[in-house]
């Protein structure tokens, strides 16, 4: 599944707390690593991904740049409320290639997911893809 | 069009200006406090910059932040992480020239080794005759310390946006220059 991108299973990012139209939130779900959205500047930064139907998610795997501290909600309802705790993680910094980091939620069933980025490594934080495995 | 967000902290000594200053870039220069009220805690302003020559625009969350001593720990706890730092000193008070060393410690503390545009301004310009810092010194001290170096006069709304405006032109360049880094990379 993580070969298929999330936006041609009919995922959506509903909600992105920064834009810059040249790096819009698509870029996170489009499968492709060289495209990507982009934080505008402080912290926290969030975005939210709904799903064509509720799905089984395992694994999230997250290609990103300078992001220091995330934390991922999921929910099982139609709409993007009422989150609940799923996983977060420290990314380490590595400078010169992108983060690539696969977080596990144990298996269950979600409509959302809720990706919020508490802390980076500098100013702004980019995130390149987001892939699912359930 | 990008619309970036930047949290610029205002701090130095008590009774520089840094409220003054605040309140007149925050109201386009229509708001001027003739009588001096303390600022006990951190006050915050909100104002949308735009850049010179594109569509881009800053929105800049100002931390006016209290300078009298004993308050400062309450204040700093309030800081988070600062995007962009504002000192302020009063070019008729060699002390709060001095202390700006201080201001800049307490900033880098809780920074975490991120690059801050900052900028170092002299308030009180309009009074020449008791000016006690030469610009020279100020301008030295800045460079050394990284940081810009300006002179205002909020009694007579001289210069007034220029220190905010250009840190919000600094915040811009240097989005613009990480993205660009970030570009190169994922393109590998």
């Amino acid at each position: 599944m993580s070969d298929i991108s999330l936006s041609s299973l009919g995922a959506k990012v509903v909600v992105a707390a920064s834009s810059d139209e040249n790096h819009p939130p698509e870029n996170i779900i489009d499968g492709n690593t060289n495209t990507f959205w982009m934080s505008t500047g402080m912290f926290p930064q969030e975005f939210i991904i709904r799903f064509a139907e509720p799905t089984m998610v395992s694994v999230v795997t997250v290609d990103s740049y300078n992001v220091k501290h995330l934390k991922i909600e999921k929910n099982t309802t139609q709409s993007a409320s009422q989150f609940e705790f799923g996983t977060e993680k420290e990314f380490e910094n590595t400078e010169g290639h992108l983060q690539s980091n696969a977080l596990s939620l144990s298996g269950s069933s979600a409509t959302h997911l809720r990706f919020i980025i508490t802390r980076g490594y500098d100013h702004f934080v980019s995130v390149h893809r987001v892939s699912v495995q359930p | 069009m990008v619309k970036l967000r930047a949290r610029c902290l205002v701090v130095g000594d008590a009774a520089v200006g840094k409220t003054a200053l605040s309140h007149l870039f925050n109201s386009d220069g229509s708001l001027f406090q003739k009588n001096y009220s303390m600022t006990t805690g951190v006050e915050l302003l909100m104002k949308c910059v735009n850049i010179p020559d594109t569509s881009d625009s800053v929105e800049l969350y100002i931390l006016d932040s209290a300078g009298k001593e004993a308050l400062v720990d309450g204040c700093e706890k309030m800081w988070g992480e600062p995007s962009l730092l504002c000192l302020v000193f009063d070019l008729t008070n060699k002390q709060s020239f001095t202390n700006c060393s201080r201001w800049m410690e307490r900033v880098r503390v809780c920074n975490k080794g991120f690059h801050i545009p900052g900028v170092l301004v002299g308030n009180k310009s309009d009074l020449t005759s008791r000016r006690e810092v030469e610009a020279s010194a100020a301008q030295e001290w800045a460079q050394n310390q990284g940081l810009e170096y300006c002179e205002t006069s909020a009694k007579e709304m001289e210069n007034c946006d220029a220190p905010l405006r250009g840190l919000a032109r600094a915040f811009h360049s240097l989005y613009h220059e990480r993205r660009e880094a970030i570009q190169n990379l994922s393109l590998g």
